[in-house]
């Protein structure tokens, strides 16, 4: 097992801060569980995928790696992992709000990079939802690949959008200026 | 053997000898063509139909009748132009006179001449495919007479005149008229349309045109209606008088034309005395002729309809949102019964009851009364008021159709259930305070209730009912436990079950030692018969009658529980700080300032004097029994200071409520329709949610969507994977 400590080890080996996305990446291709730790076996599982025994040759996976998180079909499932991997406690279903604008950034933010910042920006100025749910999460993602932006001439409120989403478009449209 | 070879002898048919005369066919024609001649001399008497009759047999007979149908239709031109001439000659006036003479002449004529060549008519036009002899003689006459150049244009401009004349109130020869326009009908219809009625409808539409603008000019609306019905009726019996009824519809449909649809939108919208003032000043009878004459012009009703529905909608409009109407909600909503009224007079008087218009009424009045959204506090305080009171001087027929007419009005109220809240508050009050005028009444606007929106609404409000009842006779048998100890003092229970009454936080009270003894003695009998059962005193509510001596005066003051024991304690004391009362009482602060202003600074009801003497009630006063009080009343109410309409935390309070009542309606709903539909999209839930629940309220989409997230996150549904406007229903 390693720990949260151990991680960053790992990160300062690997030249890599341990708030990059890679890591991130990594912990998907490990399939871990629990945020801050790698098991062995997910560890074993991970280097295997890799074809990594040495710190070097893991240094040199991130490439392709990323190219692999990239791709349209395995993206989705990383980005759901990423927020089921935010959750501290075993019984919860939501993150806060900080924790959300924070993962939103790391996750979506090289590729959709003006929505994620209008979206952080409303984010933290509404104050009807203080957790964002797994639903809303996935609207997110949905959102950025689907509507037109900044233009939003195909959003459509009457669709089954999250309410959320809702807002953030109405926001959007309200300070157009 | 010879029989056999014998001949039969044939007999033959008798031959006539067949004339070979040249000079046969002139002969007979001379004798037929003088014969015409005399015919139209009027000198037919003189003649043999037999023999002229044989004569153009045998003419026939011997192949001469295209010859004899030949010189027929020429003698019978030669006839026309002359009589033509006749015709033209005539003077002014009796041009048509004359012209019908002649006609008649001529049909008499042709009907002889037919008779006198029926063997022609028979034989030789059927084969040859030739004109009928009489049906020549007419088309011969509209040919030579009626279309003659010199007599076509005279005979339409005479007629056109004629009728124009009486248009402006000449008395014209009608039956003059009649016999022309009968001729030109007999001489076909297409005759009758060319030379008569077309021309004719042009000229009208002309001449109305005319004249409806001078009306509209100078008439107002309702002048201007009445025109239009007269002219409509004179036209139509003059076409009854004397052309073909066929015209009827179309010169109706000029008059329409020229008269109403050019000009419905000024006539409608006519300032001072359109449609709007007539619905004003309730003018049934210019209402009636408008809807009356509209009827028959297209988009006549639509568009009356729609000017109605925006009044309605703009008066209705100022009505519910005047800050004055406002402070009087009985007033309130006895101007919307009367506005209700108004029109249901107008559309059953001048409308017919036209579902149409109906309709339209009903949709504004839906409109209007849900701008306000106090309109269901205001309905339920009106009927507050009705039951409270009675209805002045009425019966008990007169109270329900009050009631029945407020239901009305209750239909239209989208947010039922904020309605079916304050209705219990009030009706609470009313119970408690036995202030219902007639139970009779109560228990009749019960059923009205729950006809309209079934048992679930009225559950509640009959248990209350059903409490007040069982509360009476625990009290008869509580009395009858303790008769004999009538010590100190008597106490009236009314036991309310929790749930069915509406809910009010009690707070702590302190209550004397005196009533603390018969409130146990209660508590007691009432658990001996009830087991499993708690009770909780509510101070906030019930009231005491308390004797009270101010010097040598004796009253007895109705007060409410909280000025009962804040008055109890100067039975002890002449004087108390605001603190020591507050302490020995344990009334919160709010209630205890209300009461204690309601004892203390109330003119008439001061039984109670502080210092000092400011309006208002601060922490810092000091209270003194009143031994000063007077009041030519011996028996003397001090109700509490309280207002009948919600404060405004009160109204946010409620409509919290509401609110938050309307959450798990509204995801039960979600809940059950996709529970049978399994998959649905988006839309569709929305549209069936706000179907089923229509009854009690209008849900806002935004809520909708809310609520259907929140049963996401609890997974009761889930989205679809690949098409994402649609739900599924998870078991």
């Amino acid at each position: 097992m390693i720990d949260p400590e151990g991680i960053e080890t790992l990160c300062s080996h690997l030249d890599v801060p341990h708030t990059d996305v890679r890591i991130l990446m990594l912990a998907w291709k490990m399939g871990c569980e629990k945020q801050g730790y790698f098991t062995l076996d997910e560890w074993r599982t991970g280097m295997k995928a890799l074809r990594a025994d040495s710190i070097s040759k893991l240094k040199k996976a991130f490439p392709e790696l990323t190219q692999e998180v990239t791709r349209p079909t395995n993206f989705q499932d990383f980005y759901q992992f990423a927020f089921r991997y935010c959750l501290t406690e075993d019984k919860k279903k939501c993150i806060e709000i900080p924790v959300a604008c924070e993962l939103l950034n790391l996750v979506l933010g090289l590729q959709f990079r003006p929505q994620v910042e209008k979206l952080i920006n409303y984010l933290k100025y509404q104050n009807e939802y203080k957790v964002i749910n797994m639903d809303q999460w996935m609207g997110f993602l949905r959102f950025c690949n689907e509507i037109n932006f900044p233009s939003l001439d195909n959003y459509d409120e009457d669709q089954a959008w999250p309410l959320i989403l809702d807002n953030f478009v109405e926001w959007l449209r309200a300070n157009k200026n | 053997m010879n029989s056999q070879r014998k001949r039969i002898p044939k007999i033959e048919p008798f031959k006539h000898r067949v004339e070979v005369d040249p000079k046969f066919f002139d002969k007979s024609w001379k004798k037929l063509d003088d014969a015409i001649r005399e015919i139209y001399n009027h000198n037919a008497s003189g003649l043999s139909f037999e023999e002229l009759y044989r004569t153009a047999y045998n003419l026939v007979l011997n192949k001469h009748g295209g010859k004899l149908y030949d010189k027929l239709t020429e003698n019978l031109k030669g006839h026309l132009k002359e009589m033509g001439k006749l015709v033209e000659a005539a003077q002014g006036g009796l041009f048509l006179e004359d012209l019908q003479r002649r006609w008649a002449d001529h049909i008499k004529a042709s009907q002889m001449i037919r008779d006198i060549l029926m063997y022609m008519d028979r034989t030789f036009i059927p084969t040859s495919k030739k004109t009928a002899v009489f049906e020549l003689g007419l088309e011969l006459w509209r040919d030579i007479v009626v279309r003659s150049p010199k007599i076509q244009g005279r005979l339409l401009d005479t007629l056109l005149e004629l009728i124009h004349r009486e248009r402006m109130g000449e008395i014209i020869n009608r039956g003059l008229m009649r016999n022309t326009t009968k001729m030109l009908m007999e001489l076909g219809s297409s005759v009758y349309k060319d030379e008569f009625e077309r021309p004719f409808l042009e000229a009208s539409a002309s001449f109305y045109s005319g004249e409806s603008q001078q009306f509209i000019e100078c008439c107002d609306c309702g002048e201007y209606l009445k025109k239009a019905e007269r002219r409509l009726a004179e036209e139509l019996e003059r076409v009854t008088q004397y052309m073909d009824s066929k015209t009827a519809d179309k010169i109706a449909n000029v008059v329409d034309k020229e008269m109403l649809s050019n000009h419905m939108q000024r006539l409608i919208l006519m300032e001072n005395s359109g449609l709007v003032n007539m619905l004003i000043d309730d003018k049934h009878e210019d209402l009636t002729r408008m809807y009356d004459l509209f009827k028959r012009i297209p988009d006549g009703h639509s568009t009356i309809r729609s000017v109605m529905t925006n009044h309605v909608k703009e008066t209705g409009k100022t009505l519910v949102t005047d800050p004055e109407r406002l402070r009087d909600p009985v007033d309130f909503v006895q101007r919307l019964l009367n506005e209700k009224d108004k029109y249901d007079e107008i559309v059953s008087v001048s409308f017919s009851n036209d579902k149409a218009f109906q309709n339209a009424l009903n949709s504004s009045f839906e409109y209007f009364i849900n701008l306000n959204n106090r309109s269901p506090e205001f309905i339920s305080l009106y009927i507050d008021d009705k039951l409270r009171k009675g209805v002045k001087g009425a019966n008990e027929e007169d109270i329900e159709t009050v009631l029945d007419k407020v239901m009305m009005l209750f239909r239209y109220l989208q947010e039922k259930d904020v309605f079916e809240k304050y209705y219990k508050q009030h009706l609470a009050k009313r119970l408690l305070s036995g202030k219902t005028s007639s139970d009779e009444a109560e228990r009749s606007m019960l059923v009205k209730l729950k006809t309209e929106c079934g048992y679930q609404f009225t559950s509640k409000l009959e248990g209350m009912f059903t409490d007040m009842k069982t509360s009476h006779d625990t009290m008869q048998s509580f009395h009858a436990a303790l008769s004999g100890n009538t010590d100190g003092p008597t106490i009236s229970v009314q036991i309310l079950t929790t749930g069915s009454w509406p809910t009010q936080p009690c707070a702590t009270c302190n209550l004397p030692p005196e009533i603390l003894d018969i409130c146990e003695k209660f508590r007691a009998y009432y658990l001996g018969t009830h087991n499993g059962r708690r009770l909780t005193w509510q101070t906030n509510m019930g009231n005491t009658d308390i004797k009270a001596t101010f010097g040598s005066r004796k009253h007895e003051l109705n007060v409410s529980t909280y000025q009962m024991c804040v008055l109890m304690l100067f039975n002890s004391d002449d004087g108390l700080t605001y603190k020591d009362i507050e302490q020995a009482t344990a009334i919160p602060h709010v209630d205890l300032k209300r009461c204690l202003q309601s004892l203390a600074c109330v003119k008439g009801k001061n039984v109670l004097r502080k210092e000092p003497m400011s309006k208002d009630i601060s922490e810092s006063d000091t209270f003194f029994f009143n031994d000063k009080f007077t009041s030519k009343l011996v028996k003397v109410k001090i109700g509490t200071v309280v207002a009948q309409k919600e404060t405004e935390p009160e109204k946010q309070e409620t409509r919290h409520r509401v609110e938050e009542d309307r959450k798990p309606q509204v995801e039960a709903a979600i809940v059950r329709i996709m529970k049978s539909r399994r998959v649905l999209d988006h839309n569709s839930v929305v549209t069936e949610v706000t179907k089923q629940l229509q009854s009690r309220f209008l849900p806002n989409p935004v809520v909708i969507k809310k609520r259907i997230e929140s049963l996401i996150e609890r997974e009761f549904l889930e989205r679809d994977k690949t098409d994402r406007k649609l739900y599924r229903y998870l078991a």
